[in-house]
């Protein structure tokens, strides 16, 4: 044993390149973007995923490179755009990885010229509408998803698709009056995300907003606010709940239930990108190919509890099993410039007033 | 109308040279601070005047912003609760705090050991986790809720009314009066009390009638102060305004962040604007109300022996009053987090029994950062709030007794910061931390979060101290300058030992506000610097609202023990 650690070491001073095996099918220069990463240390990343959830990716990650020190920093994706602008325009680059579920804000920098190209040889491996430009990659692949509260909503009241929503809402006003929530589209950009495509897919829209005004809807910025509430039986309907984290505590709570919608499902993807500016890029590009990566991805289907965006892996949350479960009616929003459209902030406002006037018809 | 200083107190003027030498701490120690205030502060008045972030090249000058937020119905309505809620819970948190303090620390009333730490509980629990105890005790489907829904077929209450907010945040911050109040009243000799005692008075005409209007400026002060918190008061209406719509400035600013979908710092510099206009008014007021702080002055060379004041039966009224507010303001949401922090789920039709659990806590322990972050909201409660009281004292000699043009300035300066609110001034902190380049280094250090805390909470510490100086009587600093003694060795020797409770009680209020702050560090957050209150925010974010109640029970505990042995340092300091 003792004597293999010699080798090891001895073997690492020699020849640090061959020290980390480079995965097959992996370009023949990979080995010294590794040594120059070595070089750097460590990785700086910025993530809307908080540590707890992301730290079974950075042990494995740690244990992969094990002279790649992780810096982690969680921070919800407003802060993380606020701090990434000001940080770059300041000429002091903090973050190598940005990796954030506001896809739109991450299109959006990459549109602004602040991501670093970087071809993952793991990017082959991705859907298309999830690999942008080279620069952007989707890695996970989240529903959202509608929440009840079992012990309070049962039989034909648990909405299975999204006319079932707005027929509930509509035609039992007063049971559910002040009792249905969803993520506030002018607080919450994932929340306006989805309601975005929602006018895409579905036609009874107007419906269903109408619906939400009738029932005096209640609305909140917060994710775990809105599980907390359902689950507590203050509300006893939630709408377009981001799934990765309506899951796992629906596996805990034996409150709350979980419906993918049948007749479409909106599915969000994770977003990083290299900073154009990055101080410790080699080490950045390890990280993505590693979240990229079977390995990586394996664990983001199990252990981190979202849902891996690659279809050749195996795991408990994937694309795959969704796929599976609801065949052609899974709707991924893709990294796209699309996306952007919004942030304009006249169409995006003229979205809202659209919203709020729907919401107050008879 | 300023006053002139007293030309007792120039004895002899000292030559030009020794002069300067002897302002020069004054002059550093005022700059220093203008610096710290200003240089955030114009930042945002700067960016409120510009179209974009003012460190775009596309930026343009003009007044769009103001005519975005004027035009915005959601403007106005917050502005309307935002002052409904700073005027309700001033009236509820001053009468009460001040009551509070004369019956601890005048009365015999029983058991007051005790009581005290209870009584601060409130303040240091970050405002967020509070509502959301609430909640989980007194919500809809809250504990408490159930029962009363049980014994009288409805909750004769309601958490989401803008009254509610009123009330909550009027209870909860009676502390921050009481603590000001309490160390005014500690320098207060008794023997007017017992004079008007003889002379037949209750024990409640003693503290109407003598020693609340003794303590006046603390009182004004701490009046104006929870005002400004009223209208910067944002974790409080963020979970209880919320699920109806109600709106207050400071969420009305947050909802600015992701309206547009990108951030707006243009508007939510104009709001933050308007906040600060709204102060000045208040400020001058203050001013004028304590034009003559001279009367106020009641720790004299001969002092008075403190003797307590016998309650007699006012004894029960004093216990159903303390009870009340204690069973509303801390029985009741802290029983709520705790609850929360031991069950998988709760609400309608749990039994709690079978939803207890432990996994909460051990995943706070499991997790570096939450370990991390614990110490360091530790730390910087202690070690770095007795080094922001050593920085407002310096302030406090700098402006004490000197009724000059740069007191006034001061006066305004350390009052500025906490009107705008916490997540705004801390992104600007960021701003001055990457655009300084001085102080570009030290960004990624514990000392960015420090420095913000120490700014925002300025008006805190200031007060307290400023407050205290106050009566110390001027005779004793003439007797020493009489016999030759300079400004500075009268600060050492006769004022600083003199105002010591002052400076204690500071620090404990320091350590407590340090302990919740939640909304400014955000910003200024690295990895190794993390502290509970940012790290609750993000968790708050993200779902996990286990690990949320857990984190908040032990920071409660934690504070509580450091709390605990704090008083009892300060109760022997008391004899």
């Amino acid at each position: 044993m003792l004597q293999r650690i010699a080798v090891a070491a001895l073997l690492s001073v020699a020849f640090p390149a061959f020290a980390q095996n480079v995965p097959a099918a992996y370009p023949a220069d990979y080995a010294q973007t590794i040594t120059a990463a070595r070089k750097e240390g460590k990785v700086v990343i910025y993530s809307a995923l908080d540590t707890k959830a992301a730290q079974p990716l950075i042990k494995d990650f740690t244990a992969l490179y094990p002279d790649i020190k992780v810096e982690y920093n969680d921070m919800n994706s407003t802060e993380m755009y606020n701090r990434f602008i000001a940080e770059s325009a300041s000429g002091q680059a903090g973050a190598d990885v940005m990796w954030s579920s506001a896809m739109d804000l991450q299109v959006k920098l990459v549109d602004e010229g602040h991501a670093m190209s970087y071809a993952s040889p793991e990017a082959p491996k991705l859907p298309q509408w999830a690999v942008y430009k080279n620069q952007a990659y989707g890695t996970t692949y989240e529903p959202a998803v509608f929440i009840y509260n079992k012990r309070l909503v049962s039989g034909n009241d648990v909405p299975q698709d999204h006319a079932a929503f707005a027929r509930v809402l509509n035609g039992e006003t007063d049971k559910f009056k002040g009792k249905v929530t969803t993520y506030d589209i002018e607080k919450s950009g994932v929340g306006f995300m989805f309601v975005v495509q929602d006018t895409k897919y579905f036609p009874g829209m107007k419906d269903l907003e109408k619906g939400f005004g009738a029932a005096n809807y209640k609305v909140y910025s917060s994710t775990g606010n809105m599980l907390e509430k359902v689950s507590s039986g203050e509300h006893v309907l939630g709408y377009n709940i981001l799934g990765s984290y309506a899951l796992v505590r629906a596996k805990k709570d034996p409150n709350l239930g979980v419906v993918l919608p049948k007749d479409y499902t909106l599915v969000l993807s994770r977003v990083l990108f290299i900073g154009k500016n990055a101080k410790n890029p080699n080490a950045a590009k390890l990280w993505t190919d590693y979240i990229l990566s079977t390995r990586g991805q394996k664990l983001i289907g199990s252990d981190v509890e979202l849902f891996a965006i690659r279809n050749d892996v195996d795991a408990e949350y994937t694309a795959a099993s969704l796929n599976k479960q609801l065949g052609n009616n899974v709707k991924p929003i893709p990294v796209s410039s699309e996306i952007v459209a919004y942030l304009d902030p006249k169409k995006r406002l003229d979205f809202l007033n659209a919203w709020k006037a729907a919401l107050a018809a008879k | 109308m300023a006053t002139i200083a007293k030309p007792t107190l120039e004895v002899a003027a000292p030559r030009p040279a020794a002069a300067f030498v002897g302002s020069l701490p004054r002059a550093l120690t005022i700059a220093l601070t203008a610096f710290a205030v200003l240089a955030p502060l114009s930042l945002i008045v700067y960016q409120s005047l510009l179209s974009a972030p003012f460190f775009d090249a596309a930026k343009r000058v003009g007044l769009d912003a103001y005519a975005f937020i004027f035009a915005d119905p959601d403007f106005w309505s917050a502005v309307r609760n935002s002052l409904l809620i700073a005027a309700g819970m001033t009236l509820i948190a001053v009468p009460l705090g001040a009551v509070l303090a004369f019956v601890m620390e005048r009365t015999d009333f029983p058991g007051k050991r005790w009581i005290e730490p209870m009584l601060l509980v409130p303040s240091f629990v970050s405002p967020m986790v509070l509502s959301f105890g609430y909640i989980v005790a007194a919500g809809p489907v809250g504990f408490f809720s159930i029962w009363a829904t049980d014994l009288f077929g409805g909750a004769p209450w309601g958490l989401y009314s803008i009254a509610a907010m009123a009330v909550i945040a009027g209870l909860t911050h009676v502390p921050n009066v009481y603590i000001y109040a309490s160390s005014a009243l500690k320098n207060l000799g008794s023997d007017v009390e017992e004079a008007a005692r003889i002379a037949g008075a209750s024990p409640f005409r003693v503290a109407v009638s003598v020693s609340l209007p003794l303590i006046m400026p603390a009182l004004l002060f701490s009046a104006v102060l929870v005002f400004f918190l009223g209208l910067e008061l944002f974790g409080l209406p963020l979970v209880l305004g919320d699920p109806e719509g109600h709106l207050v400035l400071s969420t009305y600013l947050y909802k600015l962040t992701n309206k547009l979908g990108t951030p707006s710092y243009h508007l939510m510099a104009a709001v933050a604007v308007c906040i600060v206009a709204m102060t000045v008014p208040l400020v001058l007021l203050q001013r004028r109300l304590l034009q003559n702080v001279r009367k106020y002055a009641t720790i004299k060379g001969k002092a008075g022996r403190l003797r307590e004041l016998p309650l007699g039966r006012w004894k029960w009224v004093a216990v159903v009053l303390i009870g009340a507010w204690l069973f509303v303001s801390v029985i009741v949401p802290m029983t709520g987090i705790a609850l929360r922090a031991f069950v998988t789920n709760w609400g309608f039709g749990v039994k709690l029994a079978e939803a207890f659990t432990l996994d909460n806590f051990h995943s706070v322990f499991e997790e570096p950062t939450h370990v991390r972050a614990i110490w360091n909201t530790v730390l910087i409660g202690t070690v770095g709030g007795a080094l922001t009281v050593a920085c407002y004292t310096a302030i406090g000699f700098a402006t004490h007794r000197r009724n000059d043009g740069w007191s006034r300035v001061v006066d305004y300066l350390v009052l500025v910061p906490r009107a705008v609110p916490g997540l705004l001034i801390g992104l600007a902190f960021l701003w001055v931390f990457l655009f300084f380049a001085p102080l570009a280094p030290l960004r990624q250090t514990i000392f960015s979060v420090w420095l913000a805390y120490t700014v925002v909470w300025l008006a805190y510490g200031m007060r307290l101290i400023s407050s205290s100086l106050m009566q110390v009587s001027t005779e004793l600093e003439e007797a020493a300058r009489t016999v030759g003694a300079s400004r500075g060795r009268i600060s050492r020797e006769i004022t600083l030992p003199l105002i010591r409770h002052g400076l204690l009680g500071s620090w404990l209020l320091v350590f407590m506000i340090f302990e919740r702050e939640y909304s400014t560090g955000v910003y200024l957050l690295a990895p190794g610097t993390e502290v509970i209150g940012a790290q609750l925010v993000s968790l708050w974010q993200g779902g996990a609202i286990d690990v949320v109640a857990a984190l908040s029970l032990i920071n409660v505990v934690l504070v509580f023990i450091g709390l605990a042995l704090a008083l009892r340092f300060g109760v022997k300091l008391r004899d």
